[in-house]
């Protein structure tokens, strides 16, 4: 089983190896997809293991993996593979067009690597302080992301990326510090009151004043990560100037990757200091996130930014639904985690045809995708539909799923709250991808000249649209046993 | 393990240093001249790194001593020097004109954030007679002084100093309230990463110049 670990958390790092002994774009490229392939098939396994023999740690408590790791890493990983498929065309693409230097690409399969490696092993770590480290390390990679096109807009937004998600560092190691002193009248060594089962086993005990605020504390600096309003301000930035793939990352896979620590903190606040506590909070935060998010997609000018918004509401609809709580509502919660970062991953890779060959990133200069991009056309208009929760997509699915748990836990008017605003950001984010897809094209349109570049490029948008109308209609016995395995674990 | 009362001479000089530390903050946020933030800042790691030592030698704990050593190494020497190097002289940074408030009302608001501090660190969850509840209300109070500076300045290298000391007062608090923390050591150095990055990204980035010139207010490209 250890092995299985290091097998889903090293191999991505194979490209920043690869880049090291002198590999180009293309190289790197291929030891990448390669690698998240390996990522991916090893999280497969991890689950099927957790799921047959209950959860596994090692080290101490240091390598911890239950269900609800393995669903993560399962989700981050499909990510990676769909995203290092996307940058190996890309990438490719900017380099030929003199975008980006030879140099750029390397730092970017460097960091890439870095960045895919650190959120992966976030999940395998049942140290809640080694969990901070891995957490910031991967935002730390990012951000060498963010800045990568060297121009004054993409600085200015690694700017805000990183001051504003270090402040969000340090609060979430003061909520860990607060953790581990809410253990102080525990027999429990130094490392034990750090380690989740540990913790999670003994919340009974743990000091409530101080519990409630390491809780509150890590909502904020773990949420600065997930982008809960008012904390999400670098996120449409940082979205908007990184790279697609890397966009595709941030959104699908970080996100999840902050949302991941928050979810483990509120089991423990919840065990200790009973549901009603934690799920305001999430409500506070949520609903706000859901309102911002959606009133700004409304009026977004900038595509890139509005896919970032549309994320914004995502996590907001997650913390929602982690505030409904129960079975139905962390169930909800989960598979959305997992809708959403497909759909979100397959969007943020189709704007990259968009930014490529249009050369914009503003709506209102796109117009007639269908015709001069037909599969990137295609692809978004689906996809968008699918993330603002249409039928038959599996948004839909989870989005009820949150509905009816606001319904069970008897929140009528909140859930009927959360209706209304899901219908305008449905509205929003539509109106705009609708507009852009169909109308008077400018002609054919070159995303990718070479033909290999647009194979490579194709292949994530398709297969992520058949995994997304697939789990829409039908969700896989395999995975509602590690679900259902998953929320047992919180509970 | 014996926790560290306040009365004993170790608990003296421990509250002694975090009220240095605490003052340090305020000097910072009642300055307008970029090398006074840096030297300023340089001092209150240098109080960090004695509380450090002291408690070092209190539990005499190994951890906690690397940690005294580190903290003098980075935040007090190497830290303040690559800014002064990197950042103002190669800027030719002086007076601080990105203000959005004046001095004293930054000051009122800080003096309100320190008792708002005393305030929401509830007496009950501290023993009475134990130095930490007299230290964790001062770190928490530099805490919020430093998001203050952060939120008053809207020059990048003055917001810099301001997380900074940030994570002056996380250090502080975590240092007394739990010394015994597994991870503290690590994660001093890895916030210093962090704060590498950020000067990094000040200097290294091709938008220098600009965001030298400029203030993070004029920084406007991206809205909305």
């Amino acid at each position: 089983m250890t092995a299985l670990v290091v097998l889903v958390v090293v191999p991505p790092l194979a490209s920043a190896l690869a880049v090291a002994a002198g590999a180009r774009a293309r190289g790197a490229g291929n030891v990448l997809v390669a690698g998240a392939l390996v990522s991916f098939a090893s999280a497969l396994v991890m689950a099927v293991r957790v799921v047959g023999d209950g959860h596994f740690q090692a080290l101490g408590g240091f390598v911890y993996v239950d269900a609800l790791s393995a669903f993560f890493a399962i989700t981050v990983s499909g990510v990676v593979v769909l995203a290092s498929l996307g940058s190996a065309a890309y990438l490719r693409a900017e380099e030929d067009s003199g975008e980006l230097s030879g140099f750029q690409v390397r730092i970017y399969y460097v960091f890439f690597a870095v960045f895919a490696s650190g959120m992966l092993a976030s999940f395998v770590a049942g140290n809640l302080g080694m969990l901070w480290v891995l957490i910031e390390a991967s935002t730390l990679a990012s951000a060498a992301l963010v800045g990568l096109e060297a121009r004054a807009p993409s600085l200015e937004a690694a700017w805000k990326y990183v001051i504003i998600s270090s402040f969000g560092v340090t609060i979430a190691l003061v909520a860990t510090l607060f953790l581990f002193y809410s253990g102080s009248v525990l027999h429990l060594s130094s490392n034990e009151r750090l380690t989740w089962p540990y913790l999670f086993a003994h919340a009974h005990a743990l000091a409530p004043t101080s519990l409630r605020l390491a809780f509150l504390l890590a909502v904020i600096g773990y949420g600065t990560k997930v982008g809960l309003v008012p904390m999400h301000t670098w996120l449409p930035d940082a979205h908007s100037e990184a790279p697609s793939p890397a966009s595709a990352m941030l959104s699908a896979g970080l996100l999840n990757t902050g949302m991941y620590a928050i979810i483990r903190y509120q089991a423990i606040a919840r065990a200790t200091l009973g549901p009603r506590y934690p799920s305001n909070v999430l409500f506070v935060f949520g609903f706000a996130t859901i309102f911002v998010g959606v009133l700004f997609m409304v009026r977004q000018g900038n595509f890139k930014r509005m896919f970032a918004y549309s994320s914004v509401e995502h996590m907001g609809i997650i913390s929602v639904a982690l505030g409904f709580g129960g079975v139905l509502g962390l169930y909800g919660a989960l598979l959305q985690v997992l809708y959403h970062a497909i759909g979100k991953a397959v969007l943020f890779l189709s704007s990259g045809h968009l930014v490529l060959g249009y050369k914009t990133r503003e709506s209102a200069k796109v117009r007639g995708v269908l015709g001069s991009l037909p599969l990137a056309g295609g692809v978004l208009l689906l996809a968008s539909l699918a993330v603002a929760g249409s039928p038959p997509f599996g948004v839909f699915l989870s989005e009820l799923t949150i509905v009816r748990a606001g319904f069970a836990v008897s929140e009528p008017l909140l859930a009927g709250f959360f209706l209304l605003l899901l219908v305008i950001g449905f509205v929003a984010l539509t109106s705009t991808t609708l507009t852009m897809a169909a109308g008077e094209g400018p002609g054919p349109v070159v995303a990718y000249p070479r033909r290999s570049g647009r194979v490579l490029a194709g292949v994530p948008l398709l297969v992520g649209l058949v995994v997304l109308v697939v789990l829409g209609l039908w969700v896989p016995v395999g995975l509602d046993h590690l679900l259902m395995h998953a929320v047992g674990a919180l509970r | 393990m014996q926790s560290l009362s306040s009365s004993s001479i170790d608990g003296t000089l421990l509250t002694l240093s975090s009220v240095g530390i605490l003052l340090a903050a305020f000097a910072c946020l009642g300055s307008k001249l970029f090398n006074r933030y840096v030297a300023y800042y340089g001092f209150q790691s240098v109080l960090l790194s004695f509380a450090a030592a002291v408690v070092a030698y209190h539990y005499d704990s190994a951890e906690l001593w690397a940690l005294a050593v580190i903290t003098l190494a980075l935040k007090g020497i190497a830290i303040p020097v690559a800014t002064q190097r990197l950042l103002l002289h190669r800027l030719d940074l002086k007076r601080d004109v990105a203000l959005s408030t004046g001095l004293s009302t930054s000051l009122i608001v800080g003096a309100l954030l320190t008792a708002f501090a005393y305030l929401v660190i509830e007496p009950a969850d501290l023993p009475h007679g134990v130095v930490a509840a007299s230290v964790v209300p001062l770190s928490t109070a530099v805490v919020l002084l430093g998001g203050l500076a952060m939120v008053v300045r809207r020059h990048t290298v003055a917001q810099l100093i301001g997380w900074l000391i940030t994570e002056n007062g996380v250090f502080l608090g975590a240092i007394t309230l739990v010394a015994t923390f597994p991870f503290i050591v690590e994660a001093g150095i890895f916030l210093d990463l962090v704060a590498a990055t950020l000067i990094m990204v000040v200097f290294v980035s091709g938008i220098t110049r600009r965001l030298a010139e400029a203030t993070s207010s004029e920084l406007r490209g991206l809205q909305g």
